[in-house]
């Protein structure tokens, strides 16, 4: 239970400082998503299962606290915490470029995700002008934090391991 | 076997609940998206748990931002500063410059008034360079010298009146001795008609800035305020210079003159640009003008100029006309009667 909330806290500051604080930085209003980089990292650390649950956990935050289409970042982070799970059992989990490589696919597979949303729901964007403007951005910013993300993941994971034994 | 069986439920199971989860957040986007779907709930219970984290964060964003902002503009600020700084040193020195260009203007504009006004006089404009340091004496260094056509003893005014006589001509530059000094003397005369009174300015070792106009009669006519003009007497200075004016008269120690204090026209405390006369000549006699007409008799001299010509025309050729009529009468009367040849006249007659 202790664990839990300890989790739970830490996403939910997280977030918290995602949409509050980290915004100060961003690029034509486009900044990190700690949300993705976390779950991402999870799900390497936990397999697919823990990455599509913190994927649903850190969406539904998303989605409940921000007024855009209800279910998208769910669906994307359950996706991408799906998709990396899948090599949980297959990277060396301290690795400096595991975080940053997967911050890269991660974010282009959200970006993916959204764009898909986007068009379902009868919306046209300029697909190349939202690679410029907002996926450059935002791969750049997910970059510079995945490693910091990651390494917090990876403690606190580590904690609730051996809290656990 | 049965381990495996339940193994192999287990992860169908978690399977069937992944695909049913990715499903129903699918579509719970386009029900939410078209307002099926709400969650209001979660919603608020979201917001109540992050609010309090983003509101530190936030609070947090805003002093970093303040932060950020205080030294940013104070960055700009000391850097406005220092180009403001140098903007005023750049306006302050052209400030300089403009003002020195004005007044130099203003100088050289009144010289070249009085170089129109004074046609009798062919002028060379000079700027003073230097000043001799010996405090008994007044000579002025001026940028002008042989090579402008400038010589010795000429005579060197201002628009105000005189300064002094070219001492030394060089080749560039000449000493200008000035009516201050001790060893100058100048023929002048009182300029008021009634008086015209003649004496001698000499610079006054005692009293620098007031020369004295020496040799006058002790009952000549000499009041103060008399302005003083140079009577050229000597050859050096041309006549009619202003010189100054008369503000006190003492009586010398001798008894039978006396002598006035003056005031010069020229203030040579600020003195910057003179004119050296380079040739001299008498002043052309002014323009004769109208005499003044009376109010309500005002007549145009033109129009009674050109009457007049017409007038003059005709009494010529009227006086033409009687010359002619008497010369045909003459002719007429010698053809009539012939005369007889006259005498010559007499040797004595042209002495009478």
């Amino acid at each position: 239970m202790k664990i839990i909330g300890i989790w739970a806290a830490v996403i939910v500051v997280l977030y918290a400082a995602q949409t509050s604080l980290l915004t100060l930085i961003d690029f034509n209003g486009v900044s990190v998503n700690f949300m993705l980089l976390f779950t991402v990292s999870a799900a390497f650390l936990r397999g697919p299962s823990w990455g599509v649950l913190f994927g649903f956990v850190t969406g539904i935050l998303q989605d409940s606290t921000t007024g855009s289409f209800f279910g998208c970042a769910t669906f994307s982070f359950m996706t991408a915490g799906f998709f990396f799970g899948m090599f949980s059992s297959r990277v060396f989990k301290e690795q400096f470029f595991l975080p940053v490589v997967s911050s890269i696919f991660a974010g282009a597979l959200h970006f993916l995700i959204m764009i898909a949303f986007v068009f379902l729901l009868g919306y046209r964007p300029d697909f190349v002008q939202m690679i410029y403007k907002i996926l450059m951005p935002f791969l750049i910013f997910q970059v510079i934090f995945s490693w910091p993300v990651h390494k917090l993941v990876y403690t606190l994971d580590k904690y609730a391991r051996e809290s656990k034994r | 076997m049965s381990e495996r069986v339940r193994r192999e439920n287990r992860s169908g199971r978690k399977i069937a609940a992944l695909i049913f989860v990715f499903v129903a957040v699918f579509c719970s986007v386009f029900f939410a998206a078209r307002g099926r779907f709400a969650t209001p709930v979660t919603d608020k219970t979201a917001l109540l748990i992050v609010s309090p984290f983003q509101n530190a964060f936030a609070w947090i964003g805003n002093q970093l931002s303040f932060v950020t902002d205080t030294l940013s503009e104070i960055r700009y600020i000391h850097s406005q500063n220092k180009a403001l700084r140098e903007e005023v040193e750049i306006l302050r020195a052209q400030n300089l410059t403009a003002s020195e260009f004005a007044s130099e203007n203003q100088r050289l504009r009144a010289l070249l008034g009085y170089k129109q006004v004074a046609t009798q006089f062919d002028l060379v404009a000079a700027s003073v360079i230097g000043r001799e340091s010996a405090t008994w004496s007044s000579v002025v260094v001026i940028n002008r010298g042989t090579s402008d056509g400038v010589a010795d003893n000429m005579a060197v005014v201002t628009e105000m009146g005189l300064v002094g006589h070219v001492l030394e001509a060089g080749i560039n530059t000449s000493k200008v001795q000035l009516i201050l000094d001790p060893r100058s003397s100048v023929g002048a005369l009182v300029q008021r008609p009634e008086s015209r009174v003649a004496g001698i300015v000499e610079g006054d070792i005692n009293n620098p800035n007031q020369p004295r106009i020496t040799n006058i009669p002790k009952n000549a006519d000499v009041k103060v305020e008399d302005i003083i003009v140079t009577s050229g007497f000597g050859g050096v200075y041309p006549k009619g210079i202003v010189v100054g004016k008369i503000k006190d008269i003492q009586n010398e120690t001798g008894g039978l003159l006396k002598y006035g204090i003056m005031e010069t026209s020229v203030n040579f405390e600020k003195l910057e640009d003179v004119a050296v006369i380079v040739a001299s000549r008498e002043a052309p006699p002014e323009p004769i003008q109208p005499p003044p007409q009376t109010p309500g008799t005002e007549t145009d001299p033109a129009k009674t100029a050109q009457e007049i010509q017409q007038a003059k025309l005709i009494q010529q050729q009227a006086q033409q006309q009687v010359r002619q009529a008497q010369q045909q009468q003459l002719q007429q009367a010698a053809a009539q009667n012939p005369q007889p040849q006259q005498p010559q006249p007499a040797p004595g007659g042209a002495a009478r």
